[in-house]
């Protein structure tokens, strides 16, 4: 691999980053917001500290991306990049819509597409796809679901008749907790991610030995940006998962965001990672169902389940088209530069309109 | 169906449910506990005030630890 093959995917791991970080933002902060227990601005703060923070505390980078869903010996440097570049153009689609889905999917769809594409139907193993993409999204939001609607239901008939001030009050306390719990994990896990496919890159090029720990100078890069993307905020989506799906009172949102967590982590001591975007959605709705069925705005769930299904054929279609722009280019740094030069025009482009309309939805709440 | 860890399943269903619906109701306890001790001691009843302090108290030291397990889970994961 070249030194600027090797950097472009430093680059567009970098970018990917910073997407899962603006489109995961809602996860941690969009209940919080909703309730006012935090004032916007504080409230993307505070997540972005504490994703900054969680990329340093955990180290255990992913081993090899997409491990288990593409056969590990058919994948180069120009197979990771267009999987990158397939997620990060789903992350900014589903956020131009306000949808929340998962970025982890967004990042195994890319790169199932391009393997696809490179080494035919055998690069791709469908048990593992089955094991790590399609049984957790089912598991994810059912399961966060109805643990949120037990936990709504007894939380409401704990503190049914008290008064609604110091209720409101103590719960709202109660979402900073959460909500932080939730941005440090994001920060443990997500940037683990990017730390790795940097990792894995600078392997191949021959500049560190697997063994070698991962340098400081790529922890500290994955971790500053997503805890960037948390700052910028994809405000959209926190807007969706704030209000769109249900209107929520301080007990549901701490409700929601504490079930959020606790799945989240139990998951993770298990060994069965779900999606944060998928339990927090599902957590959100049964916070709602659980009050009445017409509380939860289903026309909402229902566009963004159809994200879910979409997530990864749809980052496996441009990851695919990507790979086959970078070959026609043969194997150079020709193709990776055409196309990095692209998605940045595109990025710039997509960022300047949007930040202004962000700005307009934070100033709303 | 073989690639799909059923054990591991099981145990996320039932860890997620104790952890989630726990975490919820210790919190509830709290404020539950904080209220009505704010109630009992404006009434005067200094023994229900106290019963219901030590409720929250009780409440909010297993939610804080309930809170250190989860950041233990989450440094020594992978």
């Amino acid at each position: 691999m070249s030194d600027v093959v090797l950097w472009i995917v430093v680059g567009t791991a970098l970018a990917f980053d910073f997407t899962n970080g603006f489109h995961d933002t809602a996860n941690a902060v969009a209940t919080s917001i909703s309730t006012r227990a935090m004032p916007p601005r504080v409230a993307v703060s505070l997540a972005a500290t504490l994703n900054f923070v969680g990329a340093f505390l955990s180290l255990a980078v992913a081993a090899t991306i997409a491990n288990g869903i593409v056969q590990a010996d058919l994948v180069t440097p120009s197979i990771v990049f267009a999987g990158l570049v397939g997620a990060i153009a789903w992350n900014l689609a589903t956020w131009y819509f306000g949808l929340p889905s998962s970025s982890s999917h967004a990042l195994i769809g890319g790169v199932v597409g391009s393997a696809f594409v490179a080494g035919g139907p055998d690069a791709v193993l469908g048990g593992g796809i089955l094991e790590k993409v399609v049984v957790p999204a089912l598991v994810a939001p059912v399961l966060a679901l109805v643990v949120s609607a037990i936990a709504i239901s007894l939380a409401y008939r704990i503190v049914g008749r008290r008064r609604p001030g110091p209720v409101s009050r103590g719960f709202r306390l109660g979402q900073i907790i959460s909500g932080s719990l939730f941005s440090l994990s994001h920060g443990t896990n997500d940037a683990q991610k990017t730390m790795g496919i940097i990792f894995l890159a600078l392997v191949a090029n021959g500049d560190l030995n697997a063994s070698d720990d991962v340098p400081t100078w790529v922890v500290l890069s994955a971790a500053t940006a997503i805890a960037l993307g948390t700052y910028v905020g994809g405000w959209r989506i926190i807007r969706t998962m704030g209000s769109r799906i249900i209107k929520m009172d301080p007990a549901q949102g701490f409700s929601a965001q504490g079930v959020g967590a606790a799945v989240i982590l139990s998951a993770s001591h298990a060994g069965f990672p779900l999606s944060t975007t998928h339990v927090m959605s599902g957590a959100i709705m049964g916070a709602g169902a659980a009050k009445r069925l017409s509380a939860v705005r289903w026309g909402v769930a229902g566009n963004i389940a159809v994200a879910w299904v979409l997530t990864l054929p749809a980052a496996a279609v441009v990851g695919g088209l990507t790979y086959a722009v970078v070959a026609l280019f043969g194997a150079d740094e020709a193709g990776p530069i055409v196309v990095a030069a692209l998605l940045l025009a595109l990025l710039t482009v997509a960022f300047t309109r949007r930040l202004a309309a962000g700005r307009t939805l934070t100033a709303e709440g | 169906m073989a690639a799909i860890d059923f054990h591991a399943l099981g145990q996320v269903v039932w860890v997620s449910l104790v952890a989630g619906v726990g975490v919820s109701v210790l919190f509830s306890l709290v404020i539950f506990g904080a209220a009505k001790a704010g109630d009992a001691r404006r009434e005067g009843q200094d023994g229900q005030a106290l019963a219901f302090g030590a409720l929250a108290v009780t409440a909010m030291v297993v939610f804080s630890v309930a809170v250190v397990v989860g950041v233990v889970v989450m440094l020594h994961k992978g």
